[in-house]
């Protein structure tokens, strides 16, 4: 038979997977990123508490695998009674690891803010929360946008580890129509189509966007 | 240029400021020793000096950009003890009696020029966008640059970019205004422009402090020159005098080597 033709008939299940997909990477991006921003302030903090808390919750959040943490929430967090659907616990990991990543992103780009902006701020008489929300928070976030992209692009595919969890994911789907016609090859050809086809063109946007960025520097 | 009087509505008092003993160091580096000086109301007072004398930092420590390690600002008849715990309230009042103008302009990049200069006007002083923006157009236009409203400042010259820097110091109606080498990030040309408005401001009755290597301007506008060298006021009186005949052998060396650039 004809591969074009066995992907006709697998569309349909496998476009529900890639909209599991993508729902757990839009939750993963759209909760993390502002607190990635939130953990960003927080490592820079003068206190010391609220520094080290938020450096712990960056580290383990860049430096243990997502599996790990994902299988940490599903299986481990039960001990303590707290227990999650797979598809809750595949959106707090990614959550945890798209707050991580875009934190230090986000944090390189409120550092990149001159100086100048904040003593400008500073004696025009602007309050700390002005001067950070309206004057280097825009400025920052300006330069973090292309660093941005690149960790939605890898929450998207991250989403596949959730499969691990049985989420009905793309993977999980791609799984389950390979078990029933051992047709392996074709199914997760199809699949890593599917992850290229969001992938690829979203990769093009952000090279586009530090292209235009580097200009305007 | 185009001249427009300042509005009875924005009619600030002028104020001076006294500044005794302030004293600044980084670690060990000693950068200013007990630096006085008395600020009249409505004179414009130019700091000159050689590399590293100290002229920024003792400006910046005015308003508190640089916190002194000790010493005591007066203005308005409050008194600020930089060393101790300084009142919010303290805080607040100087910087609003205080502008200050950089020289590299520091103009908020993202914001067009009206913005930068009626954005600070409805935060700080709780002015509503209509009058915020009426006052920056004014303002724009006393400077020159009303064709220039809408344009970010990316797209401003280096001179127009400073004095919308300028306008937008102003535009919080400060009793003073500081200047820290307005001029010296521009080509020679440009800078006139940016002098021209600091003239006009002067004439208007400002109470300035600028720290310029201009010497013609120091010359011609301020009222008070003072010399700072090694983290010392070394000189102060009469531009003309001083620049005619310095007495400290510091100085001479210092107005030579300028005169000769
Ligand atoms: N943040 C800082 N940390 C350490 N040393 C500093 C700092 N800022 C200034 N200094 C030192 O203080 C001294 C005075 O510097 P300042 O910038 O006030 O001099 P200046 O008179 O304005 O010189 P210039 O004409 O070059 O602008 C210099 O020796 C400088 O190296
Ligand atoms: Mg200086």
């Amino acid at each position: 038979m004809n591969w074009l033709q066995q992907w006709a008939g697998y569309l349909p299940q496998m476009l529900s997977g890639l909209g599991v997909s993508l729902f757990i990477a839009a939750v993963a991006i759209v909760a993390g990123y502002p607190l990635g921003l939130l953990l960003s302030v927080m490592v820079q903090h003068r206190n010391l508490v609220i520094r080290t808390l938020g450096l712990a919750i960056v580290e383990i959040g860049r430096g243990a695998p997502a599996l790990v943490i994902l299988y940490l929430v599903y299986y481990g967090l039960p001990k303590f009674g707290i227990a999650f659907e797979s598809i809750q616990a595949a959106c707090i990991a990614l959550v945890w690891n798209a707050a991580a990543y875009s934190s230090e992103i986000i944090r390189a780009g409120l550092q990149s803010v001159a100086r100048g902006q904040t003593e400008a701020a500073y004696v025009l008489g602007l309050s700390g929360r002005d001067t950070f929300f309206r004057v280097i928070m825009p400025q920052g976030m300006r330069s973090a946008i292309p660093g941005l992209m690149g960790v939605a692009i890898q929450m998207f595919q991250g989403t596949s580890l959730a499969y691990a969890i049985a989420v009905p994911e793309l993977m999980k789907s791609a799984y389950n129509i390979g078990s029933e016609d051992f047709n392996y090859l074709q199914i997760f050809t199809l699949a890593g189509i599917c992850y290229a086809v969001i992938s690829i063109p979203a990769t093009w946007i952000t090279v586009y966007f530090e292209k235009r960025m580097s200009r305007h520097a | 240029m185009a001249k427009s009087t300042p509005t009875e509505a924005h009619r600030v008092p002028r104020l001076g400021i006294q500044l005794e003993n302030i004293r600044k160091h980084y670690g060990d580096h000693v950068v200013l020793d007990d630096v006085s000086l008395d600020v009249e109301p409505g004179t414009v007072t130019a700091l000159i000096g050689p590399s590293g004398a100290g002229k920024s930092t003792f400006l910046r420590c005015i308003n508190l950009l640089e916190q002194p390690d000790g010493g005591t600002i007066r203005v308005a008849g409050h008194t600020i003890e930089p060393g101790k715990n300084i009142a919010p309230k303290d805080l607040a009042r100087l910087r609003s009696a205080v502008g200050m103008v950089f020289q590299s302009f520091n103009l908020f990049p993202h914001m067009t020029a009206l913005k930068n200069i009626s954005f600070p006007q409805q935060r700080v002083l709780g002015r509503s966008k209509d009058e915020a923006d009426e006052r920056a157009m004014q303002l724009l236009e006393r400077v020159g640059l009303k064709d220039k409203a809408h344009q970010h400042p990316g797209r401003c010259s280096g001179g127009q970019q400073q004095r919308i820097a300028i306008a937008r110091a102003l535009a919080l109606d400060p009793s003073i205004m500081l200047f820290d080498e307005p001029t010296s990030a521009l080509d020679p040309e440009v800078g006139l422009e940016v002098l021209a408005v600091m003239r006009e401001l002067a004439a208007d009755g400002m109470t300035m402090v600028v720290v310029t290597h201009e010497m013609q301007f120091a010359r011609d506008v301020s009222d008070t020159l003072v010399v700072m060298a090694d983290c010392k006021i070394i000189e102060q009186g009469d531009p003309r005098a001083i620049m005619s005949d310095p007495q400290e052998a510091r100085t001479r060396r210092f107005l030579r080597a300028v005169l000769e650039r």
